[in-house]
């Protein structure tokens, strides 16, 4: 694993409050040195490994559990990975996808915060065979 | 102007060949691009199309066609792509390409890649793509007008041929050796039937594997230097004498195999195999070497037998000369082993290309193999329907790029 | 502890893992490496054909070229891995983890290395969402 270059995304809950303006203004402050790009989910940073790092934990505590994060193989604006080159990449969808999670995983860190305990859901079963015999003679 | 290719994929990037089909499209002037979607885009698409695939990333390609159709996203043309032996892929892939086909007016080319596809591989293809977005005007050109020439160096053969008001004046072919010195011989062949001199000639046109070179060697007189898919579908409706209208084109050739459809001349789909040497004119000349006669002598030999008797049912043309020693080792005639070779070529070609774009009448049946008649006979059995066989149908690309190269005098 | 995350490329499970003290091992390290790289020019991703040739070590000729090279960038990793924390039916796995074939080697490849493995419902609720990273905290967390 790389240690010289680590590039993150920073990615804001759709539920919190924070915006990705915030979340940048707040990051220059640290006056860590990062670089660092807004973007419409929050914002991308760069730098040695342990500048991102001490960035990201400071940045997950802002604001509750509303900030999370993944290392991103491409640099910064890297053509190669940039939109508006030649459209979506894949991973555009997956991101979006998992945005869209996250204030469940928000409510999920706000829980155990409260030390609240957490009871397993029982899966859905399917019906057995007989049981829907039943019920079909029943309607007939 | 830079076309823009829209690829619709799944398994390039970690197949380790991405970097290969941009090259090929940068190398024609076009650019690879991706239909922008987002994730509520991809469940509603798949909902609409009505296949739902268990990969994602098919899913995906789904989406993305639904951008195209509904205009959403513009692009010249389109390049379906995924992983050679994945079922899944190959059934999305194939209903994606009839979808883009009903629903918008851009030219499709569906391949199926192994890691081991090069940039070289589908430079015709990807040339193919542009040409058809570019030179739609050129395309539409039915009659030759003036002098010109066309040349096709291919594979196995190097045809020319003169044409003059509309008609074939000269013509000539000679197997394939030195691209230059193959097409020099043919040229002035085709001349002196003619009657004329190479200074003569007020255009020149050149497709075949050896195009570039030629274009290169007659840069005096070559006004086109065009790949072989929309050169030969031009010359083959030419010949046909089915310029308006829909067609089929199927051109068995010695590398590889070529399933056109156009529409009014111009074409909007087409197939290019050349994985597989059991599915082209190769299999029919090492089977005539193996029956000790001459290529042009099986179709005759085949029309008297019977495929059922000796059946080959070989994918690779390795396997196919086993089987043909072991079928004549049977004792079978040489007829009806004649006929099963002409058979298992037909019906590679049925499964390899016709099974990717939809099959439009009439059917034209061109190139060198087309003079074999137990191979049309063969593929009109497959197919259920007789291929219409032109006369001068080995010379499709030579008059393809003469009639072409007449549009720019 | 080294933990593999599936989807490999999880916002949500490289977040936890790293959040609960442990290093998730992703897609992105893995093709970073390939990427910084300076050698190769393969891009976008700079998987080679190298890369999908090793995949023969985990799947064979006749399996599809876009298996072997997912295989060969997630297959070290599995070995590499102390433990593992898979996500059932997640509504994401587009790109890297778009092959359905491929995700189900991956999980009979953890599963037979035989480390610790979660195996979560992906939450579709801010309920399911509290058992979902109450059971990673805790997966976590048991880690020795």
């Amino acid at each position: 694993m790389s240690d010289e270059r680590e590039t993150r995304l920073l990615m804001i809950s759709p539920a919190s409050r924070l915006t990705p303006e915030m979340l940048a203004r707040t990051i220059h402050s640290m006056g860590v040195d990062v670089a660092l790009k807004e973007t419409c989910y929050g914002c991308l940073i760069e730098g040695r490994r342990e500048a991102v790092l001490e960035v990201t934990r400071r940045a997950r505590g802002l604001q509750g559990n509303s900030v999370f994060s993944k290392r991103r193989a491409y640099r910064m604006g890297d053509p190669v990975r940039c939109r508006a080159q030649h459209g979506t990449r894949p991973g555009f969808s997956q991101l979006e996808s998992e945005w869209v999670a996250l204030p469940y995983i928000e409510a999920g860190l706000d829980a155990i915060d409260r030390g609240e305990k957490y009871k397993k859901i029982p899966a859905k079963e399917k019906l057995p065979v007989d049981k829907l015999i039943e019920i079909c003679e029943v309607k007939l | 102007m830079t076309i823009k290719i829209a690829q619709l994929s799944c398994g390039t990037e970690y197949s380790s060949v991405q970097y290969e089909i941009e090259k090929a499209a940068r190398s024609v002037g076009a650019k690879v691009v991706y239909p922008d979607v987002s994730a509520v885009d991809v469940e509603n698409a798949v909902e609409r199309f009505g296949f739902r695939p268990r990969s994602n990333q098919l899913k995906l390609m789904i989406a993305r066609a639904v951008q195209l159709a509904d205009g959403n996203y513009a692009a010249d043309a389109v390049f379906i792509t995924t992983c050679f032996r994945c079922a899944e892929a190959a059934l999305v892939r194939n209903e994606i390409r009839r979808f883009i086909q009903e629903n918008t007016n851009l030219p499709v080319v569906t391949y199926s890649f192994t890691e081991r596809l090069k940039a070289s591989q589908l430079l015709t293809r990807m040339e193919a793509l542009v040409t058809i977005v570019t030179r739609k005007e050129l395309l539409a050109r039915e009659r030759q007008a003036g002098i010109t020439a066309g040349l096709d160096s291919g594979s196995s053969t190097t045809k020319a041929v003169i044409m003059q008001d509309n008609k074939i004046i000269g013509k000539a072919w000679t197997p394939s050796h030195n691209v230059v010195e193959s097409a020099t011989f043919v040229l002035n062949e085709a001349l002196a039937q003619a009657g004329l001199e190479y200074k003569d000639i007020e255009a020149m046109g050149t497709t075949g594997y050896g195009r570039f070179t030629l274009g290169e060697h007659f840069k005096d007189k070559v006004k086109l230097i065009q790949e072989e898919l929309t050169v030969n579908s031009k010359g083959a409706v030419w010949l046909a004498d089915r310029q308006r209208g829909e067609a089929t084109i199927i051109d068995i050739g010695g590398m590889d195999n070529k399933a056109i459809t156009v529409r009014d001349g111009i074409p909007d789909n087409f197939t290019m195999g050349g994985v597989c040497a059991g599915a082209s004119g190769r299999f029919l000349e090492m089977t005539s070497r193996r029956l000790k006669i001459d290529v042009t002598q099986l179709g005759a030999l085949a029309d008297k037998g019977n495929w059922r008797n000796a059946k080959m049912n070989s994918y690779c043309s390795v396997f196919g000369i086993q089987d043909l020693v072991t079928t004549l080792g049977d004792g079978k005639s040489f007829e009806d082993v004649a006929a099963a070779a002409c058979h298992s070529v037909a019906e590679q070609v049925y499964e390899q290309q016709l099974q990717e774009i939809d099959v439009r009448h009439p059917i034209i049946q061109v190139g060198g193999t087309s003079l074999i008649s137990g191979l049309v006979t063969a593929v009109g059995e497959v197919l259920g329907e007789k291929p219409i066989v032109p006369a001068d149908s080995q010379f499709i690309g030579a008059v393809g790029g003469a009639l072409l190269s007449s549009g720019f005098l | 502890m080294k933990v593999f995350i599936d989807p490999p490329n999880s916002l949500i499970l490289f977040d936890l893992v790293e959040r609960f003290g442990h290093e998730p091992l992703s897609t992105m390290a893995a093709l970073q490496e390939r990427i910084d790289n300076i050698e190769v020019d393969m891009p976008p991703m700079n998987v080679t054909l190298d890369d999908v040739v090793r995949g023969l070590k985990y799947a064979g000729i006749e399996v599809p070229s876009g298996v072997r090279g997912r295989l060969a960038v997630w297959g070290p990793m599995i070995e590499e891995a102390d433990a593992a924390i898979i996500v059932d039916d997640p509504p994401f796995s587009f790109g890297c983890v778009g092959c359905e074939r491929s995700e189900l080697m991956v999980k009979y490849l953890i599963k037979r290395r035989g480390i610790p493995m979660l195996r979560v419902p992906y939450p579709n609720s801010e309920e399911e969402g509290k058992v979902f990273v109450g059971q990673v905290k805790e997966f976590l967390e048991g880690l020795q």
